[in-house]
C-alpha cells in the first residue's frame, strides 16, 4: 500500500475545546505523525467555511486519509463523511477523534487536556491509515405498515399512511376498532363528541 | 373510525393479536394470531337479530359500558363499531361453555353468519414498518380500595362516569346513583393513582381536565353539589385554562387537598380530606364518588416490548428513542409509537403524535429503501470451520451457518463485533474496527514521548 496521505483538522468548537485544549499545539503535533501532510486548527470546523477547507485540501494536497479532531462522532461524523464524499473520497476513509466530550469537557485543564487530546490524535491517525473503503448498502422496503392497536391513535396513523397509498394492517385485540375514545362522552375543553 | 372501516386500503384485524416478530426494518415478517368470532364477518350485516334472540340475556358485564351495563353472550359492542358484526363471547355463550344451548342464534340468523366450529387461525403479513398504538389501563392500583372503589356501591371511575353521562350508555346519559336517584352531591376525586409514592409518580396528565369537564356535566345534569379534590390544578393546553376558569364560575367547588378516604355515612359517602389551602380538615356527605384514576401502561405491553424489541421507560410506557428530537421513534428502526402507549396524552396531543409517527414511517416507505451501514462483521470463508460460535453470541440473530458456512445478514448485524471477539479461528472481521486498527490506535495513543523526542 502507497503511503497514506492524511489531513489533520483540529477543531476549536468555539471555546468548548479550545477553552482548556491549547489546539495549536495540538495540531503542530499532528503535522509530525507519519503520513500526516496537513494539519490546521479551526474555529468551527462543521461549519460550511470548515468543511471546505477539507475539501480545498483534499483536491491541493491529494489527500486520501482526514482526522477531524472535533466533538462526538455521534454528532458530526455523518457531517464529514459526506464532505469526504463531496470531495470524491469514499466517506469511511475518515476518523474522529472525540476530543470534546472524552477530552475538554471531563478534565479541568492545561497540561493534560492537551496531552490527552495529542494522544487521541495520533491513535486516530494510526487507525485511519488501516481503513479500507466501504459502500453502503441498499435493501428494499415492504411497501405496508403494521399498525398495532385500533383506538384513535391507530386509527390516525392508519388512515394517514393509507391515504398516502400505502397498505395498512390494523391490528386490534377487542372485537371492535375504537379503544378507550369511543367511549367517552364529551370531550375537552370543547364539549364536542367523541364518536 | 368509520373512515378506517372503509379504507379501501387499511385492513382491519379485530379480535387479533401479534404473537411473532421477525426481520428488520423494511422487511417485518409478522405473525397474528385471530381469535374466532364465531361470526362470519362477511355474512354478517350486523342486523342484531342473533343478539336479539341469545338467551343469556343481559349477564354479563359489557366491556364497551366499563361494567356499568350489561350486554349478552352474542352481542354487538356498541351501535357505531367498526366492523358492525356481531361477536359470541366464548366465556359466557352457553353453547361454547357448557355445549347445552338451544342456539336460537343460528337459527335467528337469517344469512347462516354464525359459526360454532370457528376456530382460531394465523395470518402471516409482510410490512415494512410497524407502528405501536396500543393506548392505556385506567390504574388498578390497589390504593384505589382506601377511596372505597369496588368497596361501596356509587365509588366510580372516571371511564365509568363517561358511559353514565353518554345518551348511548346504559342511563340513557342520566347520572344516577346505583339504586336510581339523581345525586345531590357527587365528588371528584384527583390524582389516584398517579402523583402518589405508593403508586406512580408520574402525573397522568389527562386527569384534570377530564374531571373538569365531568364536573361540568354532572352540575349540568343533576343539579346537584360538585366537588373537586385536586392537589395542583394542570391545565396546560389551548382554550383549558379558560375551560377550567369557566367551571368554577358554574359553581363547582375546588378543594385543594388529596383526599384521605372514602367512608359509608347513614346511606350517604363521606369523603375526608385536608382543606391544604385553609389548613383545616373537611368532611364533604356525597352521593357519588368519582376517582379520576391514572393512565397506566396497557396489559401486555411489556410482553408486546419483548416481540418487537423495544424498550420500557421505568413507568412501563414504551420509550422513545430520544425525548426532544426523536419523540416517535424507538430504538428499533422501522418501529415507531403513538398515543398514550408512550406516555398519558390528551387527544389533540394523541393525533399529532399519530400524524407524526405516520410521517417518520411514510419517510421510510417513500424511500423505497433503506441504507444499512456497511461497518458490519464480515466472514472470511477459509477460515470458517461452520462451529457455530457465532450464532451462539450475536445479540441481534444475524448470523446463520449456511451449508458449513457462517453467513452474515446484513441488514441485521449492528457491527457490534462480539463475533469477532468470539471466533477463535479469527474468520470474522468487524470492518471498520479490524484488529489490526484498534492495535494501531493504540500504538498511537503511545507514541508521544518517541514523536516529540
Amino acid at each position: 500500500m502507497n503511503e497514506p496521505r492524511i489531513g489533520v483538522y483540529v477543531c476549536h468548537c468555539g471555546l468548548n475545546i479550545a477553552g482548556t485544549v491549547d489546539v495549536e499545539a495540538v495540531a503542530r503535533y499532528a503535522a509530525r505523525l507519519p503520513g500526516v501532510v496537513v494539519s490546521r486548527d479551526y474555529k468551527y470546523t462543521c461549519s460550511d467555511p470548515g468543511q471546505e477547507m477539507i475539501r480545498r485540501d483534499i483536491a491541493d494536497f491529494g489527500l486520501d486519509r482526514v482526522v477531524v479532531a472535533a466533538c462526538s462522532p455521534r454528532m458530526h461524523e455523518p457531517t464529514f463523511r459526506r464532505t469526504l464524499e463531496a470531495a470524491g473520497l469514499n466517506p469511511y476513509f475518515l476518523e474522529m477523534a472525540n476530543i470534546r466530550e472524552q477530552c475538554a469537557w471531563v478534565h479541568p485543564e492545561e497540561p493534560e487536556t492537551t496531552r490527552k487530546a495529542q494522544e487521541l490524535v495520533a491513535a486516530a491517525v494510526r487507525r485511519v491509515s488501516l481503513h479500507q473503503p466501504l459502500l453502503p448498502r441498499g435493501v428494499p422496503i415492504e411497501p405496508a405498515a403494521l399498525v398495532v392497536g385500533g383506538g384513535i391513535a391507530g386509527i390516525q396513523a392508519a388512515l394517514d399512511i393509507a391515504d398516502a397509498g400505502y397498505q395498512v394492517y390494523l391490528v386490534e385485540r377487542q372485537p371492535t376498532i375504537g379503544g378507550k375514545m369511543a367511549q367517552l362522552d364529551k370531550t375537552f375543553p370543547t364539549l364536542d363528541c367523541s364518536t | 373510525m368509520m373512515d378506517a372501516g372503509r379504507h379501501p386500503r387499511i385492513e382491519i384485524l379485530t379480535l387479533s393479536e401479534v404473537v411473532d416478530v421477525q426481520g428488520y426494518v423494511g422487511n417485518f415478517q409478522v405473525r397474528v394470531r385471530r381469535k374466532p368470532r364465531y361470526v362470519i364477518e362477511d355474512l354478517c350485516t350486523g342486523c342484531g337479530a342473533c343478539v336479539e334472540a341469545c338467551v343469556w340475556k343481559d349477564r354479563v358485564p359489557s366491556e364497551f359500558e366499563a361494567g356499568m351495563g350489561m350486554r349478552n353472550a352474542a352481542y354487538i359492542p356498541f351501535p357505531q363499531a367498526v366492523p358492525l358484526k356481531a361477536v359470541i363471547d366464548p366465556h359466557s355463550c352457553l353453547w361454547l361453555v357448557k355445549g347445552k344451548c338451544g342456539k336460537k342464534c343460528e337459527r335467528a340468523c337469517e344469512r347462516g353468519a354464525i359459526d360454532f366450529e370457528m376456530q382460531e387461525t394465523f395470518l402471516d403479513l409482510k410490512v415494512g414498518v410497524v407502528i405501536l398504538a396500543t393506548g392505556f389501563d385506567l390504574t388498578d392500583d390497589p390504593s384505589l380500595a382506601r377511596y372505597g372503589y369496588g368497596v361501596y356501591d356509587n365509588v366510580i371511575d372516571g371511564l365509568q362516569f363517561e358511559r353514565l353521562s353518554s345518551a348511548g350508555g346504559p342511563t340513557g346519559g342520566r347520572i344516577l346513583t346505583k339504586d336510581g336517584r339523581v345525586p345531590k352531591a357527587i365528588a371528584f376525586l384527583h390524582c389516584i393513582g398517579s402523583r402518589d409514592d405508593e403508586a406512580s409518580e408520574y402525573c397522568s396528565r389527562i386527569c384534570c381536565m377530564y374531571a373538569t369537564k365531568q364536573a361540568h356535566l354532572a352540575r349540568e345534569k343533576t343539579g346537584g353539589e360538585v366537588y373537586q379534590f385536586y392537589i395542583d390544578m394542570r391545565t396546560a393546553g389551548k382554550g383549558y385554562e379558560e375551560f377550567y376558569k369557566r367551571i368554577q364560575k358554574e359553581g363547582v367547588y375546588f378543594i385543594r387537598g388529596k383526599v384521605a378516604d372514602v367512608v359509608p355515612d347513614d346511606g350517604r359517602l363521606l369523603v375526608r380530606a385536608e382543606d391544604t389551602l385553609l389548613g383545616r380538615l373537611v368532611e364533604v356527605p356525597v352521593d357519588m364518588v368519582v376517582l379520576a384514576t391514572a393512565a397506566r401502561p396497557a396489559k401486555g405491553s411489556k410482553e408486546l416490548a419483548q416481540l418487537f424489541n423495544v424498550s420500557l421507560d421505568k413507568d412501563g410506557f414504551f420509550m422513545e428513542a430520544h425525548p426532544k428530537l426523536r419523540p416517535v421513534s424507538t430504538h428499533t428502526d422501522g418501529i415507531f409509537l403513538a398515543g398514550c402507549c408512550q406516555s398519558p396524552k390528551d387527544i389533540p396531543d394523541t393525533v399529532a403524535q399519530a400524524s407524526a409517527a405516520a410521517t417518520r414511517a411514510l419517510v421510510l416507505l417513500n424511500q423505497g429503501q433503506v441504507e444499512i451501514e456497511p461497518t458490519t462483521a464480515r466472514v472470511i470463508e477459509a477460515r470458517c470451520s461452520g462451529c457455530g460460535e457465532c450464532t451462539l453470541v450475536c445479540a441481534y440473530s444475524a448470523i446463520e451457518v449456511v451449508e458449513g458456512k457462517a453467513r452474515v445478514n446484513e441488514a441485521l448485524c449492528k457491527g457490534c463485533g462480539t463475533c469477532a471477539a468470539a471466533c477463535l479461528a479469527k474468520a470474522i472481521v468487524a470492518q471498520h474496527f479490524t484488529d489490526e486498527e484498534l492495535v494501531a490506535e493504540i500504538t498511537g495513543i503511545f507514541e508521544r514521548e518517541r514523536v516529540l523526542a
